[in-house]
């Protein structure tokens, strides 16, 4: 495997020593460019005061394109599956190599705040929160009480 | 100034803008690799990370895009501000990688000569260092090889010194042995001289008394006579008759009266046994040490390679110190490798941390360490330090190695430029320390190293070259104390050898008639140009040729002088010499004469002798011997004849009375009853005396049966007993007999003209005394027969053998002549019985007159007596199967027969028969003994003509070439049997004449050669000159078929014997390459075989197989049934670990490659272990995988040192 980039070394140095606030992502032991990465529920949303497991990759042609993004932990957003991919389009096609890795998680937060469900990926997730939000919400507070409080 | 920084930095590398292009957005990114990754190939467009703008790219790329000149100065006079170095990539031009296609910065990597990127390059050095570390493990393992060698010296040493104190005991045993034999035979001599300085005077004084009492009864008869024979007196005619008589015999006796002017003026001399010269020369060189082996082996090449083999050590060792040290020093400097870290393998002591690096403290301190030539290890430390520190000034390490210079600085640059900014100090330091990393493997700096040492240390390789010696010492030494006892044992084998042929000989000559035996003893005479000494020493060794044992047995009944066994034995031991030479004057008396009687005798003798030889067979133990009592046996016809002639030249009355005598007497089966009857008839006046004497002699022929001089010749029967017990005088005789033989015209003569002086003084002495006593007798009527007969017996007292003998014949030769001179003097008594015992009277005056002879010709009797002396003690042991080792053991037999003769001569004798044995050569333990050091070697690594790849098989072929199978080579070469390449054939491939990892090579009888082909599971034979002629066998495992063949010999017949190693048998097959049989099959019972690799044939049509993985050798019959199996697993002697070559000398003796013991083994024909050398190494004499072995007709074993690409010929 060909050394890290130096892109990744300052950034990961920079996620160090500069942390934003709820978010933490740490390099795994084995593998610099995979991270192991939690983001806090954002307040005024259902998902306060969940703690939410992410996966980051960062691919070989980072930052040309875009790190590869998974909630591990459960959650009920209409923009995430049940596989914890993430729909969020600078993750996709409005990737940018001024992006960093603490700007996509930054986004992924703000997407926790604002779910967007006319461009879903959970399309029941999405339908119930066009329909009916606050049961939706109510169902998002629900299983972040189940999943992101506990552990 | 956080923003500053951050508007100075591009947002996709997060870096400094390096060569920023601005977009039509007015964003800006470095050209590489941010703005070349942006690129769209397909759209031929640019999105901008900022805006998400997206631009078409311009014609030339995004080169041409424009470069943002203000952000670059801003960017410079940011660096001005903060004093950052400038961009050390600033100029470079991103390439693709070599090893990872990335584009990125390269720089060419010292590991593989590429340009690479930096993340390949510290791929690279990690793998470097991964090598390193591995590689110093097997160092570390590979240490405890020296720390054996250590202990091997230290043994060695112990075992130098022990071997060093047994050979200087065993000097001074000899000084002891040879001093006490000088001392001994000193005193002997001496007392003998004394002894018989007292005989003699005392005969002398007997005789004078006898003379005078015979002149005072003479003239007292006279004056009676005158007395008396007048008118005066009255006499009877019958009484003057008688008076008459008895005054005519006086007359006759005084007329027969001899003056034997020989007996009076007796002398004796002293005759060295061998020229004292010699002697003291013998003496001076008596012993030798034989060390020149070991100094010429390590004085040698030995040393020089150990020394560089010992140089190579210290260096990777100083180069590892150094190391450390470096290690010491960039710890500190931690950053500047970055994440490259030595420290990662060991952490260096501390002190060496703390300590400035610079400081020579710190190697001398180490060094101290060391015990072990520390010098040197201080030199190189200096120097290396040296060196360490002119690289750091660049001018003088650029003198020291150049070349490795420059790959250093190739490193070092791009380490350098690679690095970024980097202070001078740092860089020089990462550069000694590149320095030293690489030394190692430099061998630039290796053979720096060896210079400085050759020029700065001599004392440094003095002192191991003494290390080096010594431990080559201790090893030869240790072969030293195999020697010592090999001595021995090789004298002894001397004997052994030695015997064989004479039986053989005599054997041979046996059969043929006596002169075929003269001449072959004359023929080993002539071998001895002095005939009495160098005779003695020559023949010593074989019993059949020592004359001696009845000279102990002869004196032994001196000190007697009773009739013991012993003494018995010894009278027929006389007899026996005395009718040996009775039989061959006979013999050639008979031949040279007219016809007389005797001859008739003779033959008849000869008709005797049938039986007694047959006997003698039969009884003795010794072929030899019983040949000898059989020659000797058919004296008893011809003794009585020998008288005849003698008598017929001393007087001729008796002549012609005796011939006719003894013509009856052989005839008529003499038996002392007959003499006794005989003597009956003898004069009134005498026959008691004779009677009395007769019963003495009698007596004497009873106490000891065999004995009697008169019995012996009578009956075989009592001889055969006596037999085998005489071989000693069998060996007198056959010593007598030669020389007679030689002598035989003038001695018959000679002893016929000089009869009454060459005659024993002793006899002449009895005879004198006899007719003394019996002119006595026939005056006075004593019973002076009794006296003679009590004389007899003491008479041997006398020191001298032959002088002993003469006595005792003598005494037989009084009776006789007593009896005689009586007959004479009573006239009427004038048959059989006086003359009868002349027979044996002449016998004796024969034998004694012959030692007399023998005596004035070869010396005194001093001189006789000590080679017959020691010879007897030798021939004795040799009868008694008693090793003839040590002289001491000599000298006390010879002291138990009071000869003390022997011992000094023993030692010579000794010499004399390991010089002989040593001239011959031919005695191949010996050779094998004595083997060990390298005659030469015969290549090295390579594929050119001379050079090996892997050489396993080897075989002698004709003019004694060495004919190696150049296994990896895949080819044959042949050298002489100096080691000159001859010729070479064969290449690689599966045709004809091609090879592929040939492993075995036999050459018959008619020159073919004979290859075990063994990847190509054939074998193929080519003529002498190395032409292809045919090819058999292919791969599989029927009959005829091979599996990996391997070892390949043939025998006498042709047949060809192939080891076929995977399936574990050996094929047999015709030289045509017909299948004939095959025997083995994969086991480890007997008769079993697992990876069977060479074989051998020995003359004897023995087949041995190194049973390589059962680690012994078979050894088969020709139709593959065991014989036998020797060897075991082990590093004993006689042990084996993977046995490979195994050879066969044409005296069978077996050599063995012991390749997992690196060394060769030689063994006895009987599997016997005999010896072993050689040792692990690539030395002189030292082996690393040992693969065919052959022996060459001249003894030299050669040997492939497979690891080691050599031939070594010992």
């Amino acid at each position: 495997m060909a050394a890290l980039p130096r892109r990744i070394i300052k950034e990961t140095q920079r996620l160090m020593q500069e942390p934003v606030p709820g978010i933490s992502a740490v390099p795994s032991e084995t593998n610099a460019r995979y991270f192991h990465v939690i983001v806090t529920g954002p307040e005024d949303s259902p998902f306060e005061g969940g703690l939410f497991k992410l996966e980051l990759f960062l691919p070989e042609d980072y930052p040309m394109s875009a790190p590869k993004v998974r909630f591990i932990t459960k959650i009920y957003h209409p923009n995430i599956d049940r596989l914890g991919r993430i729909c969020l389009d600078i993750l996709k096609d409005k990737w940018s190599p001024a992006l960093q890795i603490r700007t996509v998680l930054l986004s992924i937060q703000a997407l926790l705040s604002a779910p967007n469900p006319d461009d879903p990926l959970a399309n029941d997730v999405a339908e119930l929160w066009k329909v009916n939000e606050s049961e939706a919400i109510r169902n998002a507070k629900e299983w972040t009480r189940r999943y992101a409080m506990d552990n | 100034m956080e923003q500053f920084e951050s508007l100075l930095t591009c947002c996709v590398c997060l870096d400094r803008y390096r060569n920023p292009k601005l977009l039509p957005c007015q964003h800006s990114f470095c050209m590489e690799p941010c703005m070349d990754g942006l690129v769209d190939y397909v759209r031929r467009q640019v999105k901008c990370p900022e805006c998400r703008a997206e631009h078409r790219i311009p014609y030339q790329g995004v080169q041409g895009f424009p470069t943002n000149v203000t952000l670059q100065r801003f960017l410079e006079l940011h660096a001005n501000i903060a004093g950052e170095l400038p961009d050390p990539t600033a100029g470079q031009v991103m390439e693709r990688c070599n090893v990872c296609s990335e584009k990125a910065y390269c720089a060419p990597c010292a590991h593989c000569d590429k340009k690479v990127c930096e993340d390949c390059k510290s791929a690279h050095m990690e793998v470097l260092r991964r090598e390193i570390s591995r590689i110093n493990n097997q160092i570390r393992r590979g240490l405890n090889r020296l720390q054996d060698i250590l202990g091997v010296v230290e043994r060695n040493t112990i075992n130098l010194q022990t071997n060093c104190g047994a050979v200087a005991g065993e000097v001074d045993e000899i000084h002891k042995r040879l001093a006490k034999a000088l001392k001994d035979r000193t005193d002997f001599l001496r007392n003998e001289v004394d002894r018989y300085l007292a005989t003699e005077l005392r005969n002398l004084t007997n005789l004078k008394d006898n003379l005078e009492l015979e002149l005072s009864n003479i003239q007292s008869n006279c004056d009676l006579a005158d007395k008396y024979m007048n008118d005066d007196v009255e006499w009877e005619d019958t009484e003057l008759v008688d008076t008459k008589e008895i005054f005519l015999k006086t007359v006759e006796f005084l007329r027969n009266f001899d003056y034997e002017a020989g007996d009076y003026n007796r002398r004796v001399r002293f005759i060295m046994t061998h020229d004292p010269n010699q002697l003291v020369m013998h003496v001076a060189s008596y012993g030798e040490l034989n060390i020149t082996q070991p100094n010429a082996y390590s004085s040698s090449m030995q040393q020089n390679q150990g020394l560089t083999r010992s140089k190579s050590d210290h260096r990777l060792a100083s180069q590892f110190r150094q190391q450390e040290e470096a290690k010491g020093w960039q710890e500190n400097d931690e950053p500047i490798l970055g994440g490259r870290k030595f420290g990662e393998r060991r952490p260096p002591p501390p002190e060496k941390h703390t300590r400035d690096y610079g400081a020579t403290d710190d190697y001398s301190g180490y060094e101290s360490e060391h015990r072990p030539a520390r010098s040197r290890f201080r030199s190189r430390f200096v120097k290396s330090h040296l060196d360490n520190d002119s690289d750091s000034e660049q001018t003088t390490r650029a003198t020291k190695a150049e070349q490795q210079q420059k790959e250093k600085e190739k490193v070092v640059d791009t380490e350098d430029a690679t690095r970024g900014p980097l202070s001078v100090e740092k860089r020089k330091k990462k550069k000694n320390l590149l320095h030293l990393l690489l030394s190692p493997f430099s061998p630039h700096l290796s053979r720096v190293s060896v210079h400085l040492q050759h020029k700065g240390n001599r004392s440094e390789d003095d002192e191991i070259s003494r290390l080096k010696r010594q431990n080559k010492g201790a090893a030869a030494s240790s072969q030293e104390p195999e020697r010592a006892p090999a001595r021995p044992a090789e004298e002894e084998r001397t004997a052994v050898n030695r015997k064989p042929p004479t039986p053989a000989r005599e054997a041979s000559s046996d059969g043929e008639s006596d002169e075929s035996v003269g001449s072959l003893q004359r023929n080993q005479r002539k071998n001895a140009p002095a005939p009495q000494k160098p005779v003695t020493t020559t023949r010593r060794p074989s019993a059949t040729e020592t004359p001696a044992p009845h000279r102990p047995a002869a004196r032994a009944p001196s000190t007697e002088s009773s009739a013991s066994t012993e003494s018995s034995g010894s009278a027929v031991k006389h007899t026996g010499a005395i009718l040996s030479i009775a039989e061959l004057k006979a013999k050639y008396s008979s031949s040279a004469p007219a016809t007389t009687p005797g001859s008739r005798f003779s033959s008849a003798g000869n008709e005797r002798t049938a039986p007694a030889a047959t006997n003698g067979t039969a009884g003795g133990a010794q072929r030899v011997q019983s040949r000898f009592i059989g020659s000797q046996r058919p004296t008893p016809a011809p003794a009585p004849a020998e008288p005849v002639h003698e008598d017929s030249d001393t007087s001729s009355e008796e002549e012609t009375d005796s011939s006719e005598e003894s013509d009856e007497e052989p005839v008529t089966q003499r038996k002392p009853e007959s003499q006794a009857m005989a003597r009956s008839d003898i004069g009134p006046l005498l026959a008691r005396s004779t009677n009395a004497r007769n019963d003495a002699v009698e007596n004497k022929t009873k106490e000891s049966p065999s004995q009697s001089r008169y019995r012996t010749r009578q009956s075989s029967q009592t001889e055969e007993e006596p037999a085998p017990r005489y071989s000693a005088g069998s060996s007198l005789s056959n010593r007598y007999g030669s020389k007679p033989r030689e002598e035989e015209p003038p001695s018959s003569l000679d002893d016929e003209t000089k009869y009454p002086t060459a005659r024993s003084r002793y006899l002449a002495l009895k005879e004198r005394r006899n007719r003394l006593a019996r002119s006595k007798s026939s005056h006075t009527g004593f019973g002076a027969g009794d006296d003679d007969d009590q004389d007899d017996p003491v008479s041997p007292t006398t020191a001298s053998p032959s002088a002993y003998l003469a006595a005792r014949y003598g005494s037989g030769t009084g009776g006789s002549e007593l009896s005689r001179s009586r007959s004479s003097h009573a006239l009427k008594s004038r048959e059989s019985s006086p003359e009868r015992p002349a027979p044996g009277e002449k016998d004796g005056a024969a034998l004694s007159s012959w030692a007399r002879y023998l005596k004035n010709k070869y010396g005194s009797r001093g001189k006789d007596r000590d080679p017959t002396s020691t010879s007897s003690s030798t021939s004795r042991r040799l009868s008694l199967g008693l090793p003839l080792r040590s002289a001491n053991e000599l000298a006390s037999s010879d002291d138990d027969s009071k000869n003390a003769a022997g011992s000094p001569i023993s030692p010579t004798a000794a010499t004399a028969a390991v010089a002989g044995f040593a001239a011959a050569g031919s005695s191949p333990r010996s050779q094998y003994m004595q083997k060990r050091r390298l005659q030469f070697s015969v290549g090295s690594r390579g594929s050119e003509p001379g050079c090996f790849t892997w050489p396993r098989g080897i075989a002698v072929g004709p003019d004694n070439t060495m004919v190696v199978a150049d296994s990896s080579n895949h080819r044959v070469q042949v050298f002489d049997s100096n080691g000159i390449f001859v010729k070479e054939f064969g290449q690689y491939g599966s045709g004809e004449g091609e090879f592929d990892c040939l492993a075995g090579v036999a050459v018959n009888r008619i020159g073919q050669y004979i290859i075990a082909d063994r990847y190509n599971h054939r074998i193929q034979v080519f003529d002498p000159q190395g032409r292809f002629l045919r090819a058999f066998g292919s791969q599989g495992t029927g009959d005829g078929k091979f599996n990996y063949p391997w070892g390949i010999t043939t025998d006498a017949l042709g047949f060809i014997y192939v080891c076929d190693k995977e399936n574990h048998r050996v094929q047999v097959f015709q030289s045509d390459g017909t299948f004939v049989g095959k025997f083995g099959s994969f086991g480890s019972k007997l008769g079993q075989l697992e990876h069977p690799h060479y074989i051998a044939v020995s003359s004897t049509n023995r087949v041995l197989v190194s049973d390589s993985n059962n680690h012994r050798i078979q050894v088969f019959d020709v139709n593959g049934r065991v014989l036998s199996s020797f060897g075991e697993e082990g590093s004993e002697d006689g042990q084996f670990k993977f046995p490979r070559g195994v050879a066969v000398d044409d005296q069978g003796y077996i050599v063995v490659a012991d390749s997992g013991n690196n060394r060769i083994q030689i063994f006895h024909p009987d599997g016997a272990f005999l010896r072993a050398f050689g040792s692990w190494g690539s030395g002189d004499g030292e082996f690393k995988g040992l693969e065919g072995i052959a022996v060459m007709s001249g003894g030299n074993i050669i040997v492939c040192d497979r690891e080691n690409h050599r031939v070594q010929v010992f």
